[in-house]
């Protein structure tokens, strides 16, 4: 009996258990990865990927799947980036743009990437194309765009730079000081998974999200509006994805039409590591952190110990390969 | 319900194609217009058709390169009264550059500027330019010897890969030379950090190799703390950095990036670690030259970059080019540049820092 609970507590937390054992395994081999400094790098380095990974949980809970994700991402990075150069920069995007109030790009670009959603919704619900190719199309368009934009006269494909100290203040700035200060993109990070839990949780939309992941002919008799559902979750998608390129650009303090490049993967990943299942209908907010959290622990912490960037991916992929065999156990043995 | 939207659909697609269709247009008559414009100005300047100016079919790897796009413009610039260009896009696909270069061919053209996909394709190329008589010059990647030998008119025009990393060492010497206090733990040991390109990529390891080989050659001893890939990318550059500031911090004494992009990534990360405000510095060093670099030597950010030349680059490919395309043999009087080996033509790489940042704008 003790050790069928044994077992069962593997399966259930194994994510946990992944997520302890690297910790374990990178500060034996150097006892310095323990300290605030790793922490605080950790978990800057997650918060751009924990919004655009939860936008992917949406969809992935919908039974659905989002490849155009990173490119939506490139392509708010891009936009917003353009619109907030410090006036004397020399290769400047729009030279004779005015000073906008440093809000206004930020919302273009979340409301671009909420159209990019929109779209995706709108295709796969009203023209009933799956969503692997309806994102796979607007993946490739939306780099289109971002491409035609980014070489537009007379930035001509040059990476965008100078930014306006006030924007790169939200991807680098922090509240406190010293070690134990908090940088606000950690704190935009949590807060938006904090709403998405609500939603997931607390309202009718997350109640339909499950509902058309786990039996979309059940949720249609049971009288959901499942392309009005899908739609809305799409677009939130979307918007989210958009904040992210913003963050990217501030974070980084300048943008290319590269940027955002296979991120979808990584997010799909991480919820997939996290407890998504891409079957559609279960899913969770903090298996979604604890998903990305693992994969950047992993960028991070290998190359901390100096770790050949081709291990790095190999022990990526295992994890991968191994959360979801230990998934399909997990929901096989409820059956 | 379904026929509207199966109208909406077929609408949608028909717009596509000719959004699509339009684009085309435009970008063929912006070309022509270009090109026409060369056209006249010539015929009205020597009015005969003996100095009629050659044509000269320009095919680049991909349009939406950033370092190809400024090699691309100086060869629109440098074509006026020499030679019409018909510029078209390979789109990053060798085959499609095989089909641009027999339409050139059918086209009859004087001459043709080929900046490859692949540069093992230059033999194929060369193979279907010699039966035709039409010379070729290649650009920016440079065909294997054994193609370069099959035909006298074949030319080649670029830059040689390895400079960029001498040169970045070489930044890094004359800073460590200068700066006594840059050994910061006294050891005469450069302890140092590289953050790579795309694993296998020539660049990403010439540069690697050379520029260190530079630090060395120049007598100073050297200790690698780190080198990971950044996949020339900003983000990772960023936060590979930041990983090796946490379990190196102040041990590291400068910093490599094959290219920019990775440099100014590192840049960020060294600041939310409290570099470059007061008299907390670390030398960081990239390749390219491009716009924000500059931004950041003039901040006195980032130490310095190496520039490659899009101008005489582009100015060098078309003169060659428009010579050949008259039947004249290219030499240093009236090409301007050297011709190593009677068919390469090499421009140089050039350091740019704080002090001659105008050369790079």
């Amino acid at each position: 009996m003790n050790v069928k609970k044994a077992q069962s507590f593997v399966t259930q937390n194994a994510i946990y258990i992944v997520l302890v054992l690297l910790i374990l395994g990178i500060a034996l081999y150097e006892p310095s990865f323990i300290s605030v400094n790793t922490l605080r790098d950790i978990m800057i380095q997650s918060s751009t990927r924990i919004i655009i990974a939860l936008g992917v949980a949406f969809i992935l809970i919908t039974a659905g799947t989002d490849l155009s994700a990173g490119r939506v991402v490139g392509f708010t990075a891009v936009i917003s980036a353009s619109m907030l150069q410090i006036p004397d920069y020399s290769r400047r995007f729009f030279p004779d743009l005015p000073q906008l109030n440093v809000l206004l790009p930020i919302v273009i670009a979340i409301i671009a990437g909420l159209i990019c959603g929109l779209i995706n919704g709108l295709v796969v619900s009203k023209l009933s194309v799956p969503p692997f190719i309806a994102t796979l199309g607007t993946m490739v368009i939306v780099y289109g765009l971002n491409s035609l934009y980014f070489d537009m006269e007379p930035n001509q494909s040059q990476p965008i730079g100078g930014l306006r100290p006030d924007f790169t203040k939200i991807g680098s700035g922090f509240f406190g000081s010293g070690q134990y200060s908090i940088p606000f993109i950690v704190i935009i990070a949590l807060v938006v998974a904090a709403i998405v839990w609500v939603v997931f949780n607390k309202t009718k939309l997350g109640k339909n999200m499950y509902a058309i992941g786990g039996n979309i002919q059940a949720a249609k008799v049971s009288g959901i509006d499942v392309s009005k559902n899908l739609i809305y979750i799409y677009a939130i998608a979307g918007a989210l994805y958009g904040l992210a390129g913003v963050l990217e650009a501030a974070r980084t303090g300048g943008a290319t039409n590269n940027y955002g490049n296979m991120y979808e993967l990584d997010a799909i990943a991480a919820c997939v590591v996290g407890g998504v299942s891409t079957t559609g209908g279960i899913g969770t907010v903090p298996g979604v952190l604890v998903g990305v959290i693992i994969f950047t622990l992993i960028n991070y912490g290998l190359t901390f110990i100096g770790i050949s960037p081709y291990y790095q991916l190999i022990i990526k992929g295992l994890i991968i390969i191994a959360a979801v065999a230990f998934d399909m156990r997990k929901y096989s043995s409820k059956r | 319900m379904r026929k509207i939207t199966s109208v909406l659909l077929a609408s949608a697609l028909l717009g596509a194609a000719l959004a699509g269709c339009g684009g085309n247009n435009n970008s063929a008559s912006t070309t022509n217009s270009g090109a026409g414009t060369t056209n006249t100005t010539n015929s009205g300047n020597s009015g005969g058709k003996s100095a009629e100016t050659p044509k000269v079919g320009v095919a680049i790897y991909k349009f939406d390169d950033t370092f190809m796009t400024g090699v691309r413009n100086a060869i629109q610039k440098s074509a006026e009264g020499i030679a019409t260009v018909d510029i078209v896009d390979s789109q990053n696909s060798q085959p499609t550059q095989n089909d641009k270069v027999d339409l050139f061919i059918t086209k009859k053209y004087n001459g043709m500027l080929i900046n490859p996909v692949d540069r093992t394709a230059a033999g194929v190329i060369i193979d279907k330019a010699k039966t035709a008589n039409i010379p070729v010059v290649f650009l920016n990647r440079e065909p294997l010897p054994e193609d370069m030998k099959k035909w006298d008119k074949v030319y080649y025009v670029g830059a040689k890969a390895e400079e960029s990393g001498t040169m970045s060492g070489q930044l890094i010497v004359d800073y460590w030379k200068a700066h006594p206090e840059a050994d910061k733990n006294g050891d005469g040991v450069l302890q140092y950090v590289m953050l790579k390109g795309e694993p296998g990529h020539q660049d990403a390891e010439l540069r690697t190799t050379y520029s260190i080989q530079a630090v060395e050659d120049a007598g100073i001893k050297v200790e690698k703390l780190a080198e990971d890939t950044a996949m020339w990318d900003r983000v990772k550059g960023q936060e590979k950095m930041a990983a090796f500031l946490g379990s190196h911090g102040d041990k590291i004494e400068a910093v490599f990036a094959n290219n920019d992009d990775m440099a100014l990534g590192a840049i960020e990360a060294l600041k939310a670690a409290g570099y470059f405000s007061g008299d907390k510095y670390m030398p960081v060093v990239g390749v390219d030259a491009t716009a924000p670099a500059v931004q950041a030597l003039q901040d006195g950010t980032m130490l310095g970059t190496v520039l490659n030349d899009a101008n005489n680059q582009g100015k060098a490919a078309i003169t060659v080019a428009s010579l050949l395309a008259k039947g004249e043999t290219p030499t240093k009087d009236n090409v301007g540049f050297d011709i190593t080996d009677n068919q390469y033509v090499w421009i140089s790489y050039k350091k740019i820092t704080k002090d001659n940042v105008a050369d790079a704008k």
